[in-house]
């Protein structure tokens, strides 16, 4: 049944909501950069933290 | 001209992470939000910095950490809480309807609220990273890095904010990666990760393992049972009942938890199904269902993280404003808050704390206890209710938006007029209400649990999250799996 109340906007504590409209100015990011990028930060402060 | 124009091009241009193009296979979905909750783990145990860590002070977050994620002097230091106060006041602005935004049809509107929603964020960890950093002694920056980097203490402290800054920008993509690519949502997993961790270290944790840790419940009935550990009397006397189910032996603390599962689970069961038809598909039959804890138990973290504001601001307040009056608040050498307004602000978070007749830890007078137990209960009742009516009304579960959607996928109420207004006045005879009920008994259950004490000091609206989070993952998981076996269900849940 759709129309119920998972309407696939919502999603389970989405307290941040994400729609399927985006702008064509905005800048977008795969996700793998973004794990990547994140991954190198906190290997960046073990490092600076170690030395 | 509105603020809509005038925002529009900072709002449409914030960087968001890329949709995945098509469907993402189940086995795919799992993989991404498994790799950034491994990402999360690791970024909480990495220490910021310059952070001077001998005098370690306590948390800012304090008895609210369970709820707000992330680690006290780690990176992700702010957790998610930069991100559940932007939700506040969007919540505010969209409940009173002041933004304007028509986020149900029109998608200029809806990349306007996308944007809205992370320039928000990126406030929120300015106003609440700054002053953690720059205006109190509790994260403080290390003399011997600031003599090495020859740019004194504020210069450290600055390295620390932007280290602070970066853990908070980052807990915002990981949530958005989770949402658009994973299982659930990114601000959902961190609560779950932190609690059940918590709760795992509260049942199993044992000092012979690591001495720092104090032993968990199997480790202490164990110690009881074989009588390695000393009770302070015969489990007859009223010092040996207390102890076992208030002190070490914590029954009290279990009974609760296992309860809270149990109601929660319990509630999630509880609806009111309005039945449905199709209106030319003869036999096509369905329910909507109107469930007790409607509004999920999500606006409670929104009441919660109002009281961990309140308490942020007191604190701030003491270490910059040395004449602060004792009926405003007077703070303890640990930095915690012993009487005046904000003391009675602060939610009870343990037996401890207010069981003036058991023990003789509690200072304040009967009365005094008494008050602030009502000054809890009201604002998590109160603001329980409220916080779940703008978050029916702002996530388009309220009457006009479901009604929309029934009309939409041509199902009709037997017995009325295939109509959305018609569909809309049988909503408005549930919604409303059943929004009302269940965000006051998800508030009253949550100071109840508090008071009772939770395993592992998870706090009673921790474990209320935690458990109807997994309990939607589930469902979500379930309904994931039906899609990948059937994909003809694709298209009837309308996700692709």
């Amino acid at each position: 049944m759709s129309g119920s109340d998972s309407g696939g906007l919502m999603s389970s504590a989405g307290l941040v909501r994400y729609f399927d409209a985006e702008d064509r100015n905005a800048i977008r990011m795969d996700p793998r950069t973004v794990v990547a990028a994140g991954m190198l930060f906190g290997v960046l402060i073990l490092v600076l933290r170690a030395l | 001209m509105s603020w809509k124009e005038t925002a529009e091009p900072v709002l449409t241009r914030m960087p968001t992470v890329a949709r995945p193009e098509g469907h993402v296979p189940f086995k795919r979905k799992l993989l991404w939000t498994a790799g950034i909750l491994v990402m999360y783990f690791f970024l909480t145990n990495v220490t910021l910095y310059g952070l001077q860590t001998t005098t370690q002070g306590g948390d800012f977050y304090g008895q609210f950490r369970s709820i707000l994620a992330g680690a006290s002097g780690s990176i992700l230091q702010l957790g998610i809480g930069p991100i559940v106060t932007a939700s506040i006041v969007l919540q505010l602005l969209g409940g009173a309807d002041l933004l304007g935004l028509d986020t149900e049809n029109d998608p200029r509107d809806q990349v306007l609220y996308q944007g809205l929603q992370k320039l928000l964020v990126v406030v929120m960890i300015i106003l609440t990273g700054a002053p953690m950093v720059f205006a109190s002694p509790l994260l403080s920056a290390d003399p011997q890095v600031a003599q090495q980097l020859g740019i004194g203490g504020r210069g450290v402290e600055g390295l620390l904010f932007a280290q602070i800054f970066v853990g908070g920008i980052l807990i915002l993509f990981m949530d958005e990666i989770v949402s658009k690519w994973g299982v659930g949502s990114g601000v959902g997993l961190f609560i779950i990760a932190g609690v059940s961790q918590r709760l795992v270290g509260g049942l199993f944790s044992w000092s012979g393992l690591t001495p720092t840790a104090s032993d968990g419940f199997v480790a202490v009935w164990i110690g009881i049972i074989t009588g390695s550990a000393e009770l302070p009397g015969s489990p007859l006397t009223a010092d040996g009942l207390s102890a076992i189910f208030l002190g070490q032996g914590m029954i009290l603390a279990m009974i609760t938890t296992v309860l809270i599962f149990v109601v929660v689970v319990y509630a999630e069961s509880v609806r009111v199904e309005i039945p449905l038809s199709h209106a030319r598909v003869k036999g096509a039959r369905g329910k909507f269902p109107v469930k007790l804890i409607y509004a999920s138990v999500l606006p409670m973290i929104l009441v919660r993280a109002l009281q961990a504001n309140l308490q942020f601001l007191g604190q701030i307040l003491h270490s910059q404003w040395g004449g602060m009056p004792a009926w405003l608040g007077d703070y303890g050498n640990q930095g915690q808050v012993t009487e005046g307004l904000f003391w009675y602000l602060k939610p009870i978070q343990s037996p401890e704390e207010w069981m003036w007749f058991v023990g003789a830890t509690v200072t304040a007078e009967w009365w005094q206890v008494l008050l602030r137990i009502g000054v809890d209960l009201t604002f998590m009742i109160v603001g329980g209710a409220i916080f779940a009516i703008f978050w029916v009304e702002t996530t388009g579960m309220g009457p006009e938006a479901t009604a929309q959607q029934i009309q939409n996928s041509g199902m009709q109420i037997p017995g009325f007029r295939r109509n959305p207004q018609v569909i809309e006045k049988v909503m408005e005879r549930y919604i409303p209400q059943v929004t009302v009920i269940g965000g006051a008994l998800v508030g009253l259950l949550a100071v109840m649990a508090n008071m009772l004490g939770t395993i592992g000091q998870v706090s009673g609206t921790g474990l209320l999250l935690t458990v109807s989070i997994t309990y939607k993952l589930y469902e979500e998981i379930a309904e994931e799996q039906l899609m990948e076996m059937h994909p003809m269900m694709r298209q009837m849940f309308g996700s692709e």
